[in-house]
């Protein structure tokens, strides 16, 4: 800011170097480094482009690194600039020329810095709704849906149709499991998706709170007990994505994790009639569907299992007078 | 106190603070169990591992802790321990000796067997007396039935195994009383079954953990604590030798 009072500063700051030199090299550089930032690193930032939701976040890292470019570069520029042009001659003690009064300064710096701020909290909230709540948990009453998935039928599925797949997700100490409830409702430890088609995911815990997150399909949802958090998402390739849990959740948080494979649409009908098949005999052992079930309440408890009392797989096995009984 | 005395007590006292972290860190926080390595065992392309489960680990100072417990191939005698060596991608005869009482799966899922050859196991009861021949056996409806104890599972094999109980009130009452359950301990004849199944290690060499899916540790809803989440209780680690 010394600069900009060239009589405190000494003869040649300020003058035409800086008035000049100084903005066209900001300029320049700040071009070439958003366009290389917007069409050179954009495209492989994460968490890639395999889903809306995971595009959708591709395009707002890439948009907000763009607009942080001309502000980094001229921060560097301006610091580059100091340290070569305005350094201190020997004797000279004078103080640099103040910003208490300099209006077009601090005009320029709070206009410029409020008009960035307020474009990035207008930007940030519309890109977290669109698409679809951006791959976020929504918890158990979503506002943002995916456009043209208007119905979400239990009982089936057929690609191309408004009704969107169910894929429920049950975090476990120390795995996922998924459920597809249109399918009978078989649960398995394989996580399938059909390609260009809105997937609903109901993420829900038995245990402790574990996190969904699907980073390459930009889904992230927490698995909370009792509770059903939903996040959409539509993938646009198929291949693998990786799944992870996100919350620390016990000494094997660390090993939670397995991979999900998006598929044509043709081919995932055909994985998941024949897993229905598969899964038949353990099937029907499963509790009804349901948003979230409760460990501590099982039904159909046979007569022996009540009468060595375990009436439930949370209860407690121990005295309660144990030590180690919580 | 002289200039050098009190150095040297600082000195001595931080070297006391480094030497008290160094042990807490190599005691306890890096401490495991065991490793019962059977690799060397292997042949033809096979090995033979057996396992036990007891409804205590009365050889430990949690007395009333559910464990798993590995037979040390050179010994024959059960270690307290839950992590064994075996080599890659080869057969593993399993042999799981289960003398711990019945307890709902938590998710009913886990009552299916999977990834082993065949996609079952072989199951023996022996009710304290006779012992039934060995049947194979798929899926276990735990709820409706006393027919599960624990599972033994390996996630990043997609292995997962629940093991068989004994079924009736009866059996579940005489359960074994001191681990482990040996001829030495004049607890081999308590109710048990023997349950037998065969799966394929990774061709990839590596640390594959295994655990119980059962939460019959603590039993409570908030997590597999206590034995659940103690490596060398229900759960450790294959270590797949290249």
């Amino acid at each position: 800011m010394a600069a900009e009072s060239p009589a405190a500063a000494g003869p040649q700051i300020g003058g035409r170097r800086d008035r000049f030199w100084l903005p066209v090299a900001w300029i320049v550089l700040s071009v070439i480094g958003s366009l290389l930032v917007l069409l050179v690193w954009g495209p492989h930032m994460p968490p890639g482009d395999q889903s809306t939701s995971a595009a959708s976040q591709q395009f707002d890292f890439t948009i907000l690194a763009t607009i942080a470019t001309p502000v980094v570069i001229g921060v560097l520029l301006y610091l580059g600039w100091a340290l070569t042009f305005w350094r201190q001659k020997p004797g000279d003690e004078t103080d640099a020329a103040p910003l208490h009064g300099n209006t077009k300064i601090q005009a320029t710096w709070i206009v410029g810095t409020a008009v960035i701020v307020l474009f990035l909290a207008a930007f940030g909230t519309y890109e977290l709704i669109v698409p679809a709540g951006a791959g976020a948990g929504q918890g158990p009453q979503p506002i943002w849906k995916p456009a043209g998935a208007t119905t979400s039928s239990l009982t089936s599925w057929t690609p191309g149709t408004s009704n969107i797949l169910q894929v429920q997700v049950i975090g476990q100490q120390w795995a996922f499991t998924y459920r597809y409830p249109q399918f009978g409702g078989f649960e398995t430890t394989q996580l399938m998706l059909p390609v260009d088609e809105p997937v609903q995911f109901n993420v829900t815990s038995l245990d402790v709170i574990h996190s969904f997150w699907a980073y390459t399909l930009g889904v992230k949802a927490d698995a909370n007990p009792g509770l059903n958090n939903v996040a959409y998402t539509t993938a646009y390739h198929t291949g693998y994505f990786q799944v992870r849990c996100d919350e620390l959740c016990g000494i094997w948080h660390g090993s939670m994790y397995d991979t999900g494979e998006v598929v044509s649409a043709s081919a995932f009908m055909k994985w998941a009639q024949a897993t229905r098949v598969q899964l038949a005999d353990v099937t029907k052992l499963l509790p009804p569907y349901a948003d979230t079930y409760d460990p501590t309440n099982l039904s159909n408890l046979g007569a022996v299992n009540v009468k060595l009392g375990l009436v439930g797989a949370g209860g407690g096995y121990y005295n309660p007078a144990d030590p180690e009984q919580p | 106190m002289s200039l050098p005395a009190r150095a040297a007590t600082l000195v001595v006292a931080f070297l006391a603070v480094v030497a008290g972290v160094i042990f807490v860190a190599f005691k306890f926080i890096g401490a495991q169990p065991a490793v019962e390595n059977y690799a060397p065992y292997a042949s033809g392309g096979q090995v033979n591992v057996t396992m036990m489960t007891a409804a205590q680990t009365t050889v430990t100072n949690k007395p009333d802790w559910v464990s798993y417990f590995i037979k040390n191939p050179s010994t024959g005698n059960f270690d307290h321990t839950t992590y064994f060596e075996v080599p890659a991608d080869t057969r593993v005869n399993m042999t799981i000796e289960g003398y711990d009482g019945c307890t709902p799966l938590r998710n009913p899922l886990w009552g299916k067997v999977a990834g082993t050859v065949g996609d079952v196991e072989n199951v023996s009861f022996f009710n304290g007396k006779t012992s039934t021949p060995s049947t194979p056996l798929s899926t276990f409806d735990s709820w409706a039935n006393c027919s599960v104890q624990h599972t033994f599972a390996i996630p990043g094999i997609g292995l997962n195994v629940p093991i068989a109980s004994v079924t009736t009130y009866e059996e579940n009452s005489n359960l074994c009383g001191t681990s482990p359950c040996t001829a030495a301990n004049q607890d081999a004849n308590a109710p048990h079954t023997v349950v037998k199944f065969s799966f394929m290690t990774p061709k990839t060499p590596g640390t594959y953990r295994w655990q119980c899916f059962v939460p019959c540790g603590l039993g409570y809803v908030d997590g597999n604590g206590g034995p659940m989440g103690t490596p060398g209780y229900m759960m450790g680690q294959m270590e797949v030798q290249a």
